[in-house]
């Protein structure tokens, strides 16, 4: 196998490269070490940047915030400590003439200026601190996108798109990729949630998240295989360490839908005997009515959330253990008007320009709709000891229970539809040693583990997927050298994949099965070097693979609402790809400059062949896809750029161009996102320095006008005889044409009653132009919803400082 | 070392339990069963000058891939049939009677009949709806179970393609709201 071999040179390349970054050229011996912290709840901060102006070099704290620099002759040194959402230090540090050279705790102060631009794009994140290109959304521009889906909340970020069903329903896009081939990771374990198709979004409540970081590219060495595309992770604020209760109210409203959410969350660190134990309990209510276009209203596309969450934490010194729950129930209405029967009606849906029932406000759901539910048990553990590193034991199981009701003609069942239940089970373990300094001043870090999953479906009524039983098993390992300007990363992974699907003769009613199994090794390769203070250039190169999942293989059913007949294909090979990715990012005075280019290469890539020959059934004649496998490229550019016209006035502008192409035929690739570009300014009215006295802080307006170009690069869609079968090729209709919206928001912080009130109004589609999207499945039938205006507040509550 | 002992108790414990919650229901595999299917379409033509003179034609398996052995209508010229269309679902047990579902939704339902003569031929022949739904002004409209069907002089063969439209709240007389709940044709000779 190709991979394999491919993986061992890449591990050789690794290795051989590393001395080639050794370069030392000092005959000082001195190091300089320190430790940087929170001042706000005194936690390590991993993955600060420290700097030090004479010598142009610098450092990246570790898992526990601990920094070292060296070699340096002894002397006087300005040392400039960065880290996202806190305020950047500059400390002089004197190193003696001794080896080491230790400084006492560095605490940050919190910037709350920084955290509401933050700053969307960044990179050797806290987390995870892997090479590959991360952005990510917390503070304020978390914060502004509250009240709204994952999938939508994602789409601020440059290279991040959503995939819709309507109003109701936003899948996010990595690059061009959703749906499998991206992982999210809910607070750790990988969410299972069924992603069969376009209209199955992710279960998540965005309300647990205080940072929402993504991993841009193949992923695959640390999250499994699958991450073709990207990952998600989904990060809950740590657990409360200041003993005393404390707490967070959210509530948002918004004038298109009438959506009303509450979230609220209340937590405790004890004390005493129980020092070290806390707790939390979290919880969401959601409801969303009609959506509204500019000239109607969209019928039935209402729904609701319920959500809640509760954990249990105690960490005493070097052993913590961790228990988690949580329930995410949704009941999603689909538009009435994109109800189609066969392939006429859907026909004279799209001849028509607008629905033919528009019906006036409501908050009713009836059928069409979707019921899901996602539980979620998480038991984690860990020891951390200065000499062997942190060992980390997570298992958890997740069950997924997704009902779909379609529109009933003349049956009296109240049964579903479809009815699927997924029960995962899944075990990690992973150890990251303690970081290990070489001789000349560098410094390995590094983490190995394991993970397994098992994973059980049951299906009930009509066909989409058979049931199943699959185990997963996979080893990693991830090895960083850091020294002085350069990083080094390399990675390596072995996974084994197995699946039987069951299946009922309808005839003999005899269970019979078919079985299939995969295993792959993967690589990854990454270096990042500060060239000067200002510019920084990252480059990494990584594989990844993907087993064809149960419904590219199986699936055999009619979706209803995607008028199309889906067949699996029990031939498929799994997806190989291949990707690079290159980063500069240039920071200086006023300019900010973030550039990302990518090129993902897979080969044996999945996708529904569109042509299509028609099926018919009692409603009529459906066209049929079948599932078949493309080399396939995804290129891009995202590129962020800040520019501070004048002290208070920012220039943001953020440009994600994306071209994919099918090289087995020659042709375009259906539902690539279209080009755009975000181009906005902001002011600032109180400058960072405001003192705590003021009532009103980080007051700030801003204004953007997005253009989405229309996707010239699509399938032709056209219509062909062929042995007296007529043929459909590419989409159903042209994609739309383009489009510019008008967007403001608006925020500040209150001191209420000696707490501070976040108050954020965002206004969209402000121009309440009509428009469809090319990646909305309803934009056949319906235009996108029109001017919205949201009101987003947050209120600590407690006594625990925000 | 206490609290690591307890830890990995608790871990063991969690495993044990998540292991043993792993049930093998997934090899119990439930049939395929759609809330609406529609199996059998049988449609009857009494001739209004014989009451003995019954033609009548079925389509089985209409969800799948249809069988059309006894589905021909065999008519005969210049004359008059009532007809009247049954809608079964043979998949449930005891056989669903979906007209009888359809009659007590008349408001929102509608059976459209076009007759297609075959290739270049001339055979013809009109249908006209005899029932009424109770929706209220500009109401009633027509429901379409019960029709009278009139061949034309000309002898020849065609199809009866007859399509349920479902017209939740939108029902206004023409086929053009909704969706269709059924699609099919039934072969006709005219003699």
């Amino acid at each position: 196998m190709p991979i394999h071999r491919f993986a061992y040179t890449l591990l050789f390349v690794t290795v051989s490269l590393l001395p080639l970054t050794v370069l030392g050229q000092a005959t000082c011996t001195g190091a300089l070490t320190g430790r940087i912290t929170g001042q706000d709840n005194g936690q390590p901060l991993p993955g600060a940047s420290v700097y030090v102006r004479e010598r142009q070099t610098g450092a990246i704290t570790d898992t526990v915030g601990v920094f070292r620099i060296s070699p340096l002759c002894p002397g006087t040194y300005t040392l400039t400590i960065e880290y996202i959402g806190y305020k950047t230090l500059t400390i002089p540090a004197t190193v003696g003439a001794d080896s080491l050279t230790t400084l006492a705790t560095i605490r940050l102060v919190p910037d709350n200026h920084t955290l509401q631009e933050v700053v969307v794009t960044e990179h050797r994140s806290e987390a995870q601190k892997l090479l590959q290109v991360q952005a990510g959304l917390s503070g304020n521009a978390l914060n502004a996108t509250r009240g709204q889906s994952l999938g939508e909340s994602l789409k601020t970020l440059p290279g991040l798109y959503s995939i819709q069903t309507g109003p109701s329903i936003s899948k996010p896009v990595i690059h061009g990729l959703y749906s499998n081939r991206i992982i999210t990771l809910n607070n750790g374990v990988r969410q299972e949630d069924q992603q069969w198709g376009t209209e199955h979004a992710p279960q998540i409540d965005p309300f647990l998240a205080t940072r929402i970081t993504v991993i841009k590219g193949a992923a695959g060495i640390r999250y499994g295989s699958d991450a073709i595309g990207g990952v998600i992770l989904i990060e809950p604020a740590a657990m409360p360490t200041a003993i005393g209760l404390g707490g967070e109210l959210n509530l948002v409203g918004a004038t298109n839908g009438r959506q009303q959410t509450a979230s609220g969350l209340i937590e405790q660190a004890l004390g005493g005997p129980l020092k070290g134990l806390s707790w939390r309990v979290q919880g969401t209510l959601k409801k969303v009515g009609y959506a509204r276009t500019p000239d109607y209203f969209l019928e039935n596309s209402s729904y609701r959330e319920t959500n809640y969450s509760a954990g249990l934490n105690y960490t005493r010194q070097n052993v913590g253990v961790d228990l988690f729950y949580s329930q995410f129930a949704t009941r999603i209405g689909l538009f009435r008007g994109a109800q189609v029967g066969s392939l006429s009606d859907f026909y004279a849906a799209i001849a028509r320009t607008e629905p033919l029932r528009q019906p006036g406000f409501s908050y009713a759901l009836d059928r069409p709709y979707q019921d899901v539910q996602h539980d979620l048990f998480r038991l984690r553990a860990f020891v951390r000891s200065d000499r062997w590193g942190t060992l980390t034991a997570t298992v958890a199981r997740q069950q997924n229970v997704r009902q779909e009701y379609d529109l009933l003609s003349f049956s009296r069942s109240t049964d579903p539809e479809l009815y699927l239940k997924l029960v995962t089970h899944t075990a990690d373990l992973v150890w990251e040693h303690a970081p290990v300094p070489t001789k000349n001043g560098g410094r390995w870090t590094g983490s190995a583990g394991f993970s397994g999953i098992t994973q059980g479906n049951v299906r009930r009524f009509l066909f989409l997927i058979p049931n199943f039983r699959n185990y997963g098993a996979g080893l990693f390992a991830i090895e960083r050298y850091a020294r002085g300007r350069w990083t080094v990363e390399g990675g390596l992974r072995y996974d084994y994949r197995w699946l039987r699907a069951y299946f009922r003769d309808e005839v003999t009613d005899r269970v019979t099965n078919q079985t299939r199994d995969w295993q792959n090794v993967m690589g990854s390769l990454g270096a990042t070097v500060q060239l000067t203070p200002e510019l920084a250039l990252t480059g990494t190169f990584s594989t990844a693979w993907r087993a064809p999942n149960v419904s590219d293989l199986y699936s055999d059913g009619l979706h209803q609402s995607a008028v199309a007949y889906e067949r699996g294909n029990p031939n498929l090979n799994p997806e190989y790809a291949y990707n690079t990715n290159l980063n500069v990012e240039y920071n200086r005075n006023r300019l900010r400059v973030d550039l990302g280019l990518y090129n993902n290469r897979i080969n044996n890539y999945i996708y529904l062949k569109p042509d299509s020959v028609p099926i018919v059934r009692q409603r009529g004649a459906f066209p049929a896809y079948t599932y078949n496998q493309v080399l396939a490229t995804f290129r891009g550019v995202d590129a962020t750029i800040q520019y501070k016209l004048l002290p208070r006035l920012t220039l943001v502008s953020k440009t994600s161009l994306l071209f994919a192409y099918d090289h087995t035929n020659n042709d375009y690739l259906v539902y690539i996102p279209p080009n755009r570009t975000d181009n906005g300014l902001r002011y600032d009215f109180i400058g960072t320095d405001g003192s705590a006295s003021r009532r009103v802080s980080g007051l700030y307006v801003s204004a953007n006008v997005l253009y989405v170009a229309r996707q010239n690069r699509a399938p032709a869609v056209s219509e062909r005889q062929e042995n007296g079968q007529l043929i459909f090729t590419g989409d159903f209709a042209p994609p739309p044409p383009a489009y510019t919206l008008v967007g403001a928001e608006a925020g500040m912080r209150w001191q209420v009653a000696g707490h501070p009130l976040s108050i954020i109004l965002t206004g969209s589609n402000l121009l309440n132009r009509a428009y469809r999207d090319y990646l909305d499945r309803f934009r056949y039938f319906a235009d996108e919803p029109g001017r919205n205006i949201m009101l987003k507040l947050r209120m600590p509550l407690g006594q625990r400082k925000s | 070392m206490q609290p690591v002992q307890k830890s990995s108790l608790l871990f063991l414990l969690a495993v044990g339990l998540l292991a043993g919650a792993c049930k093998k229901d997934e090899q119990n595999v439930d049939p395929t069963d759609d809330n609406e299917a529609i199996t059998t379409a049988t449609l009857s033509l009494t001739n209004t000058a014989s009451a003995t003179d019954v033609v009548t034609g079925t389509i089985e398996n209409l969800n799948t891939s249809a069988t059309f052995t006894n589905a021909t209508l065999n008519l005969k010229a210049n004359t008059t049939y009532n007809g009247s269309i049954t809608l079964l679902d043979k998949t449930k047990t005891p056989t669903v009677d979906a007209t009888e579902e359809i009659r007590e939704k008349t408001n929102e339902h509608l059976f459209v009949y076009m007759y297609m003569p075959t290739g270049t031929t001339t055979s013809t022949m009109s249908v006209t709806l005899t029932d009424r739904d109770t929706n209220p002004a500009p109401g009633p409209y027509p429901v379409g179970l019960t029709t009278r069907m009139q061949t034309g002089a000309t002898a020849g063969s065609g199809s009866m393609h007859v399509v349920l439209r479902h017209q939740p709240n939108s029902k206004d007389g023409t086929a053009t709201p909704g969706s269709s709940d059924l699609d099919t044709s039934f072969p006709v000779v005219i003699k």
